[in-house]
């Protein structure tokens, strides 16, 4: 449990003192970012080198960091969503609903059966698109590795298209849909809606194995992954890292399964893990989980109940919801972990604001592992190690 | 609190730390001075691996009119979150009250992850942790005046370009 202790057990200290290091050693300083396309964003990192290995890697961010934390302050319970869509702007529904499971919780509005099922199909379809454009990014991060990686990248964008083409016929949007508010969801299902993403799972499914062969079936793709970044499980965790990162690492630890939201305590999830803890290990997670989220959302597809898809009153105003105080926490398990948000009621406009949120960003906790595990590793894999743990930067910075 | 129930963990408090009062919707207050005790007694012996998450808050003193009350004066609370990783997770939240003149005890020797997490709530809300390996803003400039998630600060007030 002692951070000093799993540091030497990796045998990494973050915070090396250069002074100490090797006097005859040659040390060179690299700034990797924050413009650089493979660091998925505006990080960036300070590489120490001695010859092409990193001595230590120091990490910077705030680039994106666009308030929302007090921009929340200022909105009223209602008036959120739209803002946290640019969270994490790859899987905005996860964001979405972690907020206003949390405000349903300080609220106490009750959400209805025929939401809940929606938000589980969306969370899935979300995670799907998600893992898609990871495989996607990490190909083309491996780059030279596969031929250029954009023959897997493309294949990827092409699959993740059509399950944005199914949140556009649902929302009306492609990326920030706004579709979920207090007490449930904007948008119903539409006639023919099921059918569609039936079909757009089977494409996704037969395909699934042709991505494992341009991935983690090829010979270079394995030579660049496998021992590469390796993440022990108990530094994991007491990072709090959590989702596919998490276990890769061999911890068995998945909310959907072990802290049930939505409708998963009526659904067998079957929890994927991995021993190595290195890149090929989130790969292989990455890419399970997205065959286990077409096995859930067809499971549950046919069988939505009919009814309310809110439980709470027709919005009127921005000020309607009102809470004196009182604090709540309420999570789930997005495509990158756990998805938090931590509430305290009894803000401005008389209540109708929250006092303070708090979004709790399973990126950053992942981002927090790479001066551990980057040490030791050549300058090359620098990038692979960074894409494999899947931040994204606009969730990092808030 | 809302969302987050747990009585094994209100049971181990008051038996082990003679904390008596449990708030209906917030989470019971812990003594500052048994704040580490209590991090490294949940992670060691009750499974609580899983550093989950730490929110600060600005509390501006409240001035009372009643003459036998004498209000409250302006503090911070900072809230800790512990998980256990397995079957029938269990979440312990707990909040710390620190005077606005005074230190938090930090937790990165315990927990790797409390590092970046208690630079992120100093650099937005002002809270100082005591024995913090590497104290520094981690969101905003260095040059950054001030700390944006306090309540007296205007969410118009200017500042200078990014640089």
């Amino acid at each position: 449990m002692d951070a000093i202790a799993s540091a030497i057990r990796v045998g990494i200290d973050p915070h090396l003192d250069l002074d100490e290091y090797d006097p005859a050693a040659d040390l060179m300083v690299l700034n990797f970012g924050p413009q650089h396309p493979s660091t998925h964003g505006v990080l960036r990192l300070k590489l120490y080198l001695d010859g092409e290995t990193i001595v230590k890697a120091d990490t910077f961010m705030g680039y994106l960091h666009r308030g929302k934390e007090k921009l929340a302050e200022k909105l009223t319970y209602a008036q959120i969503t739209p803002i946290v869509d640019k969270i994490d702007y790859v899987a905005p529904m996860t964001t979405e609903q972690g907020v206003n499971m949390a405000y349903e919780a300080l609220l106490g509005i009750e959400v209805p059966r025929r939401a809940l099922y929606l938000r589980t199909i969306l969370a899935e379809l979300q995670r799907i698109a998600s893992h898609l454009l990871w495989v996607a990014t990490m190909s083309i991060d491996l780059g030279g590795a596969l031929g250029g990686g954009t023959t897997v990248f493309m294949h990827c964008f092409r699959e993740r298209e059509s399950i944005l083409d199914l949140f556009e016929e649902l929302t009306g949007c492609r990326f920030h849909y706004n579709t979920h508010c207090i007490g449930g969801n904007r948008h119903d299902i539409t006639a023919g809606w099921p059918k569609k993403v039936k079909a757009t799972l089977d494409v996704i499914d037969s395909r699934t194995a042709e991505y494992e062969s341009l991935t983690t079936g090829h010979r270079v793709f394995r030579e660049r992954m496998v021992g590469v970044g390796v993440l022990p499980g108990d530094l994991a965790l007491e990072l709090g890292i959590t989702g596919p990162n998490l276990r890769a690492s061999g911890v068995d630890y998945d909310l959907r399964r072990d802290a049930p939201f939505h409708i998963y305590d009526e659904l067998d999830v079957q929890v994927q893990t991995e021993k190595a803890g290195d890149c090929f290990a989130r790969t292989l997670v990455r890419i399970r989980e997205m065959r286990e989220s077409i096995r859930i959302v067809r499971e549950i597809i046919d069988s939505v109940p009919e009814g309310p898809i809110n439980g709470a009153k027709p919005v009127k105003s921005p000020t309607q919801f009102k809470a004196k105080g009182g604090q709540a926490y309420a999570c789930l398990e997005g495509p990158r972990g756990e998805v938090g948000t931590y509430v305290i009621g009894g803000g401005d406009n008389r209540g109708a604001s929250p006092y303070r949120v708090k979004f709790r960003s399973p990126s950053m906790h992942a981002l927090s592992a790479l001066p551990y595990i980057l040490p030791g590793h050549s300058i090359s894999d620098c990038v692979a190690v960074l894409g494999s743990l899947d931040p994204i930067l606009g969730e990092v910075d808030r | 609190m809302k969302g987050v129930d747990n009585p094994e963990f209100h049971e181990l408090l008051k038996s082990r730390f003679g904390i008596e009062d449990f708030p209906k919707d917030a989470p019971p207050f812990v003594p500052a001075s048994r704040h580490r005790a209590l991090t490294g007694l949940l992670a060691s012996e009750h499974g609580y691996t899983l550093y989950d998450f730490l929110v600060a808050s600005h509390w501006p003193a409240v001035v009372s009119k009643k003459e036998d009350d004498p209000g409250d004066p302006e503090h911070y609370e900072v809230t800790t979150g512990l998980r256990i990783p397995a079957r029938g997770s269990k979440l312990a939240v707990w909040r710390v009250r620190v005077e606005i003149d005074g230190t938090m005890p930090s937790i990165v020797d315990l927990f790797a992850g409390a590092d970046w997490q208690e630079r992120e709530q100093f650099d937005l809300v002002g809270v100082r942790f005591s024995r913090h390996p590497d104290m520094r803003r981690i969101m905003l400039p260095e040059d950054w005046d001030g700390h944006p998630l306090r309540r007296d600060y205007a969410i118009d007030t200017p500042h200078p370009p990014w640089r």
